[in-house]
């Protein structure tokens, strides 16, 4: 670390939990963040700010005005870009001394199987249940850390999911049923509305446990899930036990 | 017996008058289960997906076996995906 770095990083570095060693750490984590709309704006703003040395990026969208109201990495001028350029430029103007790695294109197969090879850790941001079902195949296979969240209407629910580790839970652990369920997988803010910071709070968290994941302090969100109704300004914390036949991680050994 | 049964976000509508915040006590059948419970309020089982009994997940599957006891306290989440 140079100068400017110790006087960017000062107020990380003051806190004993992270010190030299911490923030060092940071600046060398490989972070692979998978959607950039209302979660993965401040994931991404946050983890940019916070000297995470490589992050990638990946959205296939572009920046549209209904997004505005919610997806704070992205502006009025960057209507019609792709969304990744634009929260990368975002990033870029916080901070031009990481890596970022932009992939505009729907993450999926080998290509999410390569990225998250790459990544010490992914964050899910995404939007849809069948998507996340995919992520967290592609974590457990390459176990994986997966920081999740998710927000809808008032409400929040945010987990940590150690992949492949054999004590602990997977995201199909928790929602699992849901994807032979007979309910459409189509719960999403386009169809049912989200308050705008109640993404912004889920989103805070996520790079949060991202952090703490990387200089390796503090209680994860592990086997643990943590619901939020903004609504009614209540927190649920929920123990999620490991399904012992999750036909996902139920088989991993390690 | 009674039991307290907490409902959050849409599923609040089903909580009895006498409810305070997110949570009510309820008389119940002794001897039902989990998914007897829920549909004794008149609460869809697909949209209380989250079903939480004292503070831990209980997995679909377990959800016809599971038999409440006295005291319990019954938590209620829809599911939550978007971002």
């Amino acid at each position: 670390m140079n100068d400017d770095d110790l006087l960017r990083y000062g107020r990380h570095i003051m806190l004993p939990e992270i010190d030299f060693e911490g923030q060092k750490k940071l600046l060398a984590a490989k972070v692979l963040i998978i959607g950039v709309g209302g979660l993965g704006s401040p994931v991404a703003i946050y983890l940019a700010a916070s000297g995470i040395g490589e992050i990638s990026i990946a959205d296939h969208d572009i920046v549209e005005l209904n997004n505005l109201q919610r997806q704070i990495a992205h502006d009025e001028k960057s209507l019609g870009q792709s969304k990744v350029s634009s929260c990368a430029n975002r990033m870029n103007a916080i901070n031009s001394k990481i890596n970022i790695i932009q992939l505009d294109i729907k993450l999926s197969g080998e290509q999410l199987l390569s990225s998250v090879a790459k990544a010490d850790i992914v964050v899910d941001c995404t939007d849809n249940l069948k998507t996340r079902f995919e992520i967290n195949r592609a974590c457990v296979q390459q176990k994986k850390w997966l920081v999740s969240a998710a927000a809808i209407r008032w409400e929040g629910q945010i987990s940590v999911y150690h992949c492949g580790n054999k004590d602990s839970p997977c995201y199909h652990c928790c929602y699992g049923l849901r994807e032979s369920g007979s309910k459409e997988l189509d719960q999403t803010c386009s169809t049912n509305g989200v308050l705008s910071p109640v993404v912004g709070v889920m989103g805070s968290m996520q790079a949060i446990e991202v952090i703490k994941l990387i200089i390796a302090k503090g209680d994860l969100l592990v086997a643990r899930v943590l619901l939020f109704d903004a609504l009614s300004m209540q927190w649920e914390s929920m123990q999620l036990p490991k399904n012992p036949d999750c036909p996902v991680c139920g088989q991993v050994q390690k | 017996m009674n039991i307290t049964l907490k409902c959050f976000a849409g599923l609040k509508r089903h909580l009895p008058a006498h409810a305070k915040a997110n949570q009510a006590e309820v008389e119940v059948d002794a001897g039902i289960s989990v998914y007897q419970a829920i549909d004794h309020f008149n609460i869809d089982r697909e949209e209380a997906y989250l079903v939480i009994l004292n503070g831990v997940f209980v997995c679909p599957p377990d959800r016809d076996t599971m038999i409440l006891k006295e005291n319990d306290t019954l938590a209620l989440w829809p599911e939550v995906a978007g971002g």
